[in-house]
Order: structure tokens, then C-alpha cells, then sequence
């Protein structure tokens, strides 16, 4: 069974890649619709066994390296937080499956695409399945490649063309972060397999900065991969792909990873509290910023994806809390009502014709009712409203960022960080269904299919209630004592929601300085001063350094050109001593005899 | 030893016609003799110093090829004239390098 899990999608994604001209859009779409519901039932059998009977399964599949010191095997490793991500990546990605197959029912490329998600998620499987980190990095890279080619489906437009190209680039500063951590890890613990490393940890304390060192390496892997400060920009680009890849890299996949690494790895960042608080300020400063540049955003898809961004800060500034748990999750709810917030958008869109600009929506609760019901729960949920899914790990970490151990900054903008997503969530909503109409008259948008509105209900659902069931889990340290807070404190992050949610139905009590907007508008500037800073002196340095003085210059000159060209010049000197003249040629003659006949004669 | 100095005197005296000379190949023919010529010379005196024959043998055998080398470079010079109209030693110069 758990073989079968994560090899379904694999083969779903062979079925309707290679086989997809034969089914068409519709077959390839019911395949891999009906295998990827197969995988999630499945996995929530596996769950089962996981979470609540408590049975870890261990898996060796076979040895893959075998060099003299260096020994690394396929092997598989269902735990506790690899159960947590079974489900929410086959759960949203069944769920995306059949949402797509009525969202791209008329692009000619739905056997493409199917095959791609399918891809997907079988490396997002490999990557939270395996035993070890070399494993873990094929899903690694795997999800990568499948973000790159999702994001780049449409490759006929300019855009997605460059967003894919930047996803696919700017996760490659990560993964160089990941790859230098195994390499270390090798060199430190001369083992990849998480068994074995987190038991030799506790006899290895002479290695203590080269420990810190793996986890500051660990975390700049997961800032690539789950879009955190600094290798951030990549994410709301990549809202250049189809709505449901969106959902899916979004909410179950892609960014999820550099959480689920950080979790993984919990037991190296407890020997290293530098590496902890370090992880811990860039996942506060990452949510505080995602959340002011999501207030902003014109565009219905750029918002949610600064909300991931933001809710993404949450989750890697529990970890970064000492509390993996927390993160896990959060992750999980947020998985549910995310995808929930990003395929509502695909319905707006759908039903406007591919309008994605808040400004030119509003009015539609009339139109679209159920939608307006959907949106309205995610939204809610990503705000912490109390008794949704998003209060319940929401206020979980925000108790935890008061604590004596942690910077009472993160605490701060822990706490912004809730109000400004509570005003944000609902300001998408106010604007594009309850305010007035500003859309042109073009077609009278209704809701469609029951195909592209019935994952929309079941993740409400999940929205909801996975909150509140998940309360009890393991993971999820609920009926655990929390740190002790005040009450005030234990008040706060409900009350920050409450406020920022009625603000918004406030007539627009805070106009900001048109300066300040710009500001926020463009992401505090942070593309613009990469180009500058970064991207422009690379350039440089590549057209200067790279191209003209070692490519056109050394080794050209060195090299075979440089070589051709000198023998070239040296022959034709030496050709014209042929002049054609037969007196030239005699003396050359009696010259050389005589030449010879001195050297030779004595 | 006046002899040896002669022939190389003239053997000079031919190389350098050859090697100076710009303006007619038959005075390049005629210092290919004055050459051959020179060794003769060489060839004879070395017979009498040393009282042998085989320098006169080889004088003669040397002199015949001189007779027939001339014979066929005359010919080359006349049909050359014959084509081109000249025969200056600077003209044959088409074939460079």
C-alpha cells in the first residue's frame, strides 16, 4: 500500500503524458482523476494506521550508492509528519485533479496537463517519503522541474515563460543551500538516513558550529523552496500558470516542502539555537512583509499568493520557535483552506472570462452566490476567525511567539501579521463580490459545473472542521499544556482578526499615502533592487568577465582560434620567401649550402 | 695553389652572375658553364698534382654533360622566347609562393 500510493500518480502521469493522444482530454482526465482519488483513499488508510494506531512503517527498497564511504539506499519512512503531508497532498491534489478537468476543459493541451500534476504530485510524494536526504532531494529537484513546467504550460505567452524561468532559477539558490547541508551532513555524520543521524546526534556535540553551519544551510534551502524573504519573488510570478497549478504549488506542494524540511529536520535545529532563531526571524519577517504587500494587490491571484507567502512566515517561524509540531499544523489547515481561497478564484475568473483584476469585479454575491459562500469560509478561516480551521493552529503559534525564550519582536509581528491578514482576506471579498458592480457588461457570469464546484465543497468542509479534528493529534499539541501566557495575550490574536475583518466593511478608513502604496504595491521594491544589486552586476559580470575577457579573450587567444591564426600568419610569411624569381631561389640555395657546409665541415 | 685560387675565382665569378643577374637568362647559362668550368679547372690541377687520371676522366665526363645541359637549357631559353617574347630572368615569375 504504500508502494502503491506513491508510484499511482506516476503511473497516472505516464498514462495520460504518453498515452494522452489516444484518450483525449476527457479519458486522460477521468484516468488520472480515478487514480489520484485511488492514492488519496489509500493514503487515508495509511493515515490511519499512522496516526491513530501508531504504527511507523519502514521501508528498504534497496541500496542505490554504494561507494566506499559514501553508502545511500532507496528506502521509504511513514511517520507522523510524513502521514500529516499524505494527506493533504493526495487529498488537494485528488481534489485539483478533478477541478481541472472542468477548468481546462477547453485548452487542447488537457492530457499535458493532467500529466504534469500527476508528476506532481508523485515527487512531492518522493519528497516527503524517503528515509533519507539524497532521496528526498530527487523530490526535491522533481517538484522544482514539475513548478517549472506547470508554470510554463501557456509557453506561448512571454510572461509565464519568464516566470517559469525565474521559479525554476531562483529555487536553484535554495537548492545549492540544500545540497552544501547533505554534503555537510556526510562530511560530519557520514550517514544521509534520518534514523541513524538523529540517533548519532547526541554523541556528536564536539561538532557543534558545523552543526549550526547544516542548519543555517537547511533554512536557506527552505527559503528558496517555500518562498520566504529574500528568495520570495519567484512566488507571486508564478501566478502565470493556470488557477489550479496555483492551488496546488500554493497549498499542497512546492512551497510546503521548505516547511516540511524544516520539520524533518527538528531534531538538528534543536542543537543549534542560532539556526532556530534565525529560521524564526525569517519566518516572522516574511509574514509581516507578505501580509502589508497583500493589502495592496490588484490582482485576485497576487493577493493569495502573498497571503501563502504570509501564512508560509507563520509556518516556518514555528519552526523557527521550536516547535516543528505547531508548523505541521498550521501547514494542514492552511493546505485546506488555501486551496479552497485559490480554486474559488479559478471559479470568479472562469465565470468572468479570465478577468483577474479585483478592480473590475465586485457585485458578484448576486451571480455567484455558492462561490461567494466558499470564498467567504476560506477567507474567513485564513483570518482566524474563531471555531474555523485557521484559529485553531493560527492562535497556536501566536501563544508560542510569547514566550522568554523567543525575540519579543517576532511577537509583534506575529501579531500584525494576523491583523493585516484578517483585512486582506476580506477586503478580496469585499471587493470582488460585495461592493458595487465595476465590471463592463460583458456576459452575465453564473456559476458552472458541479465538477469545478464540487472539490470547492469538500474543501470547505475540510476548511471547517480539519482544524478542530486535527486538535487532538499527535502532532498537534492541543490537549498538551501550552507555555503559560496571559490572558490578554491569549485574547489578542482573536481580537487583532475581529478588527481587521470589521475594518474592512469600514468606508475606507485608512487611505494610504500614495507614496506608501507604490511602496506596497511594487513589493516593498524588492525586484527592482535584486535586478539592480544582484541580477544587473551578474549580468555584467558574465557579459564582461565570463564572455569577453575569458571566453573571447583567453581562451580564444590560448586556445585552438588563437593557434590557427598565428600558424596561419607565419606560414604566409614564410610561403612569400617564394617569390618566383630564379635568382632568389639560387641564392637561397648557395646560401643554404653554404650554411651547411660551415656548420657540417668542421 | 694558383690554380685552386683561380677556380675559385671563377667559381665566384659565376655564382654571382647567377645571383646578380636580372636582365637574360642565357647569361645565367653561360655562368652555369663558368661553373662547370671551375671545377674542370679544379679537377685537372688536382690530377696533375696528384699524378693520377681520374680527374682527367672525370673533366670529360664533365664537359659532355656541360655540352648537353646547355644544349637543352638553349632549347628551354628558345621556346620560352617563343612564347613569351623575352627572355629577361625577371619574367618567369608566375609561380610564387
Amino acid at each position: 500500500m504504500p508502494l502503491l500510493i506513491i508510484f499511482i500518480p506516476l503511473l497516472s502521469a505516464a498514462g495520460s503524458g504518453l498515452g494522452g493522444r489516444y484518450l483525449g482530454g476527457r479519458g486522460s482526465g477521468l484516468l488520472s482523476c480515478t487514480w489520484l482519488s485511488i492514492a488519496s483513499i489509500l493514503s487515508l488508510g495509511l493515515c490511519y494506521e499512522i496516526l491513530l494506531n501508531g504504527s511507523v512503517v519502514y521501508l528498504n527498497l534497496g541500496r542505490w550508492i554504494e561507494s566506499d564511504l559514501l553508502s545511500s539506499s532507496f528506502g521509504l519512512h511513514f511517520d507522523v509528519v510524513t502521514a500529516v503531508m499524505l494527506i493533504v497532498i493526495t487529498t488537494i491534489s485528488g481534489l485539483v485533479h478533478i477541478y481541472s478537468t472542468s477548468y481546462m476543459k477547453e485548452d487542447p493541451h488537457l492530457p499535458r496537463f493532467m500529466s504534469y500534476l500527476s508528476l506532481f504530485t508523485f515527487f512531492m510524494l518522493v519528497l516527503v517519503t524517503s528515509n533519507n536526504y539524497v532521496q528526498l532531494f530527487i523530490g526535491w529537484e522533481g517538484v522544482g522541474l514539475c513548478s517549472y513546467l506547470l508554470i510554463n504550460f501557456w509557453f506561448t505567452r512571454i510572461q509565464a515563460n519568464k516566470a517559469a524561468i525565474k521559479a525554476m532559477l531562483v529555487n536553484r539558490v535554495g537548492d545549492i543551500g540544500l545540497i552544501l547541508a547533505i554534503i555537510l551532513i556526510w562530511k560530519e555524520f557520514g550517514v544521509f538516513d534520518y534514523c541513524s543521524l538523529f540517533s548519532s546526534l547526541d554523541s556528536c556535540h564536539s561538532s557543534h558550529s558545523s552543526l549550526s553551519w547544516i542548519c543555517i544551510l537547511l533554512t536557506i534551502g527552505a527559503i528558496g523552496k517555500s518562498a520566504q524573504l529574500g528568495l520570495h519573488t519567484w512566488l507571486p510570478d508564478a501566478m502565470e500558470g493556470p488557477t489550479p497549478v496555483s492551488a496546488l504549488i500554493h497549498a499542497a506542494t512546492m512551497v510546503t516542502a521548505g516547511v516540511f524540511l524544516l520539520v524533518r529536520s527538528a531534531p538538528l535545529f534543536d542543537y543549534s539555537p542560532t539556526a532556530t532563531i534565525l529560521v524564526g526571524l525569517v519566518g516572522s519577517l516574511t509574514a509581516f512583509f507578505a501580509a502589508t504587500v497583500g493589502l495592496v494587490q490588484s490582482d485576485i491571484k497576487k493577493v493569495i499568493a502573498y497571503s501563502t507567502c504570509s501564512q508560509l512566515g507563520y509556518m516556518i517561524m514555528a519552526c523557527g520557535l521550536a516547535n516543528p509540531e505547531g508548523g505541521l499544523y498550521h501547514l494542514l489547515t492552511h493546505a485546506f483552506f488555501k486551496a479552497l481561497l485559490f480554486l474559488g478564484a479559478g471559479s470568479i475568473i472562469h465565470a468572468l472570462l479570465d478577468e483577474q483584476d479585483l478592480r473590475k469585479m465586485g457585485g458578484l454575491v448576486r451571480n455567484l452566490p455558492l462561490t461567494y459562500i466558499l470564498m467567504l469560509i476560506g477567507s474567513l478561516s485564513l483570518a482566524g476567525f474563531p471555531y474555523l480551521s485557521g484559529f485553531y493552529s493560527k492562535d497556536l503559534i501566536l501563544e508560542l511567539t510569547y514566550n522568554n525564550y523567543c525575540l519579543i519582536s517576532i511577537y509583534w509581528l506575529a501579531s500584525i501579521t494576523a491583523f493585516l491578514t484578517a483585512f486582506y482576506s476580506l477586503r478580496l471579498v469585499y471587493l470582488s463580490f460585495i461592493s458595487g458592480p465595476n465590471r463592463l457588461p460583458k456576459v452575465e457570469p453564473a456559476e458552472d459545473n458541479w465538477e469545478l464546484l464540487g472539490p470547492l465543497l469538500v474543501l470547505a468542509v475540510g476548511g471547517i472542521l480539519v482544524g478542530y479534528i486535527a486538535q487532538g493529534a499527535v502532532f498537534a499539541p492541543g490537549p498538551r499544556p501550552l507555555p503559560f501566557v496571559p490572558t490578554t495575550v491569549a485574547l489578542m490574536p482573536v481580537i487583532l482578526s475581529l478588527a481587521g475583518i470589521l475594518l474592512v466593511f469600514a468606508p475606507w478608513l485608512v487611505p494610504l499615502e500614495p507614496r506608501i502604496h507604490g511602496f506596497l504595491a511594487r513589493a516593498w521594491e524588492f525586484t527592482p533592487i535584486t535586478n539592480y544589486y544582484v541580477g544587473g552586476p551578474l549580468w555584467k559580470f558574465g557579459h564582461f568577465v565570463s564572455y569577453r575577457v575569458v571566453d573571447r579573450g583567453i581562451l580564444e587567444a590560448l586556445g585552438p582560434t588563437g593557434i590557427v591564426l598565428f600558424i596561419l600568419g607565419r606560414t604566409k610569411e614564410l610561403s612569400s620567401l617564394q617569390s618566383g624569381l630564379l635568382f632568389n631561389y639560387a641564392l637561397t640555395v648557395l646560401m643554404g649550402t653554404a650554411i651547411t657546409i660551415f656548420l657540417f665541415w668542421q | 695553389m694558383s690554380y685552386l685560387m683561380l677556380s675559385t675565382i671563377i667559381l665566384l665569378m659565376g655564382i654571382l652572375g647567377i645571383i646578380l643577374n636580372r636582365s637574360n637568362l642565357i647569361i645565367m647559362l653561360m655562368c652555369i658553364e663558368l661553373i662547370l668550368l671551375a671545377s674542370t679547372i679544379l679537377l685537372l690541377s688536382g690530377s696533375c698534382a696528384l699524378n693520377t687520371l681520374l680527374g682527367q676522366v672525370f673533366t670529360i665526363v664533365i664537359l659532355t654533360v656541360a655540352a648537353a645541359e646547355s644544349a637543352i637549357g638553349l632549347a628551354l631559353i628558345s621556346n620560352y622566347y617563343r612564347l613569351r617574347g623575352t627572355i629577361s630572368a625577371c619574367a618567369p615569375n608566375l609561380l610564387r609562393g
